[in-house]
């Protein structure tokens, strides 16, 4: 793919009826089409995705001095425009249209490139609303006419409830969720708690506290406020004496975030690990399973379902269910289309309370080489 | 025209440190138009262009391969290239210009120290605040590696031009990534460094790029003064199989 792809009349014509094919597939289900404008404020992606996703993003100034931004996805604009319109729940709402990444080192990768998906927003039923998804991603698959894929599946909630077991204090648990994700850094934690020196260096009481701030007035709050920064150093403190996570529970657990394979192995294995550290993750391992019982009832073989325990997609703002499909074009394995669920969202979009959503993307020029390179 | 083109900064403590680097090895630069000239030559190297730059070009220039050697701050070669592998070679440090780049926090934020507190006051400010923790500095690159190594990504760079250790104060932004020397401007303004917060210990450097137009004549006159420079050391020889052929 040339890095300014020039779009000719017989390749732009596979790309349109591929995707009437998709977006047709999309309404038949409830899903109806919407287009957020190109160019969007820059604020709306770069306050809400992190710095990862900010370096990938182009911005510009127009005239007036404002800082506008080329859509990096069409998931936040959407979503966005559901809180600002405080659109009927549950909302099935479908797209296609161009994004625009950058891709740093990488000057031969085109930085703009068509996506077709869908969101699902305020669907109550968690276990519905991802098999709806997911179904839909199989089918958009094979109505694009590739019939040969596999996919990856992994599940940051599962890991979520299982840091929640854990006698540990909050900001660490926080800590662990966030990073669970990051192959090898969760593993330094976890060997660190074992071996922390809980020593404290800030004292416990608030009044100590309090004056230790008062003798640094001169120095800015910077942003934080005089209650933040005193609740989180109590809470440091109280940490300090409190960290400790039983060896036998931080190599279990690292045992398992290891875990990678066939999904019906790879779960099997996970529940096995639990039983021996008296950890119940039941309600979360149901949930995997029905996922595969989803697949499994579209005729998907399972043996072509890889679970990854630390996969949680480089994005910032999955929450749960996470999953990828892959397929092969003539150059090698390409991943076709990806989704999740994203929980958090819409409130840190401004809604008023929290609103479930899942979703998922087709990146339509790999399904169609895909497909011309005969499926995976 | 000369052979081989060298930048020095045109002004400052960097200057003077150069032309004392340059003296101590027994070469002299005579400034050609006017003392204020931005043009100059060795005395005995007329293959030799001396060109007087601001720091920050003299990195600039030698990325885009318009100056063969070049002598400025190991900072601002590192955040014009974080890659330098393949685009230039860091010839010698050469012990003037000390400067470390730093992440600093205002001194009330007493429960933040390391950068694995300030990971959490970024995850928790995103969710209190709905929107992301913001960092000045004119060091958006090193920033960002440094932050992606500390697993950090709850934060946005905010472009700092200067007078950064004022943003925390002035409200422009909450963490502030910056150079300093002794700390006592960060100090000053009611800053900390945090104890793992060193991004990176810097000095003068002089460096050559390798994008350049290295004739055979620019080669010869490179040898021969890297030599003079520094006779103790192949300086030159460590590079030339770097050079395009």
């Amino acid at each position: 793919m040339a890095a300014f792809p020039y779009y000719g009349t017989s390749a732009m014509e596979a790309l349109n009826g591929q995707a009437t094919a998709l977006l047709n597939l999309f309404a038949g289900h409830g899903y109806a089409r919407e287009e957020p404008a190109v160019l969007q404020p820059a604020e709306i992606f770069l306050n809400r995705s992190g710095e990862e996703i900010r370096r990938r993003t182009f911005t510009l100034t127009d005239p007036s001095g404002r800082d506008l931004a080329l859509r990096p996805d069409l998931t936040i604009p959407i979503c966005r425009e559901a809180v600002l319109a405080g659109r009927a729940l549950p909302a099935r709402i479908s797209y296609n249209g161009l994004v625009f990444r950058h891709q740093p080192g990488e000057p031969n990768r085109p930085a703009q490139f068509f996506q077709a998906g869908v969101e699902l927003l305020g669907l109550t039923d968690a276990r519905a609303g991802d098999a709806e998804i997911l179904s839909l991603a199989v089918e958009a698959l094979r109505v694009c006419g590739l019939k040969d894929f596999s996919l990856r599946i992994g599940d940051l909630a599962l890991f979520g409830a299982l840091v929640d077991s854990l006698s540990l204090p909050p900001q660490w648990r926080a800590r662990l969720k966030r990073h669970f994700w990051r192959a090898g850094y969760v593993e330094s934690l976890l060997h660190w708690l074992g071996h922390g020196d809980g020593a404290a260096k800030l004292p416990g009481s608030r009044a100590d506290i309090e004056a230790l701030l008062e003798a640094r007035a001169d120095a800015p709050l910077a942003g934080r406020t005089r209650e933040e920064i005193i609740v989180r150093a109590l809470d440091r403190a109280d940490e300090a004496a409190k960290l400790h996570l039983d060896g036998k529970v931080a190599d279990a657990i690292a045992a398992l975030l290891d875990i990678s394979g066939p999904a019906e192995e790879a779960l099997a294995k996970i529940r096995g690990l639990l039983k021996t550290i008296g950890i119940n993750l039941d309600p979360q391992l149901a949930a995997m399973e029905a996922r595969l019982a989803t697949l499994k009832s579209l005729g998907v073989d399972l043996s072509r379902v890889r679970f990854t325990a630390h996969f949680g997609r480089n994005m910032e703002y999955y929450t749960g269910f996470v999953f990828e499909l892959w397929a092969h074009d003539k150059e090698g394995p390409v991943q076709v289309a990806g989704g999740g669920r994203y929980d958090t969202m819409m409130e840190m979009l401004g809604a008023k309370k929290p609103v479930s959503a899942v979703g998922c993307a087709l990146r339509t020029e790999r399904v169609l080489a895909a497909r011309q390179a005969g499926g995976a | 025209m000369a052979a081989l083109s060298l930048a020095i900064p045109s002004k400052g403590r960097l200057k003077d440190n150069c032309n004392a680097w340059f003296a101590a090895a027994g070469v002299t630069i005579e400034q050609t138009v006017g003392a204020r000239g931005y043009r100059a030559s060795f005395a005995s190297f007329p293959d030799v262009e001396v060109m007087l730059l601001s720091a920050g070009e003299i990195a600039s220039s030698l990325l885009a391969g318009d100056i063969h050697l070049g002598i400025t701050g190991e900072d601002l070669l590192r955040e014009e290239a974080p890659e330098l592998e393949g685009r230039m070679h860091l010839i010698k440090p050469l012990g003037f210009g000390f400067a470390d780049v730093v992440v600093a926090v205002s001194q009330a934020w007493i429960d933040v120290s390391t950068m694995a507190d300030l990971d959490d006051v970024c995850a928790a400010y995103a969710q209190t605040h709905r929107r992301r923790l913001r960092v000045a500095t004119k060091y958006a690159q090193l920033t960002r590696s440094f932050f992606a190594q500390a697993r950090i990504t709850d934060y946005r760079i905010v472009p700092s031009a200067g007078a950064t250790e004022g943003a925390p104060a002035a409200g422009t932004a909450e963490v502030i990534v910056d150079i300093t020397t002794t700390g006592a401007t960060l100090r000053d303004n009611g800053l900390k460094v945090l104890d793992d917060g060193v991004i990176l210990k810097s000095q003068a450097q002089l460096a050559a790029s390798l994008s350049a137009d290295w004739t055979v004549q620019a080669r010869g006159a490179c040898e021969t003064l890297l030599g003079k420079l520094d006779p103790a050391n192949p300086l030159y020889g460590r590079f030339a199989a770097q050079l395009p052929a």
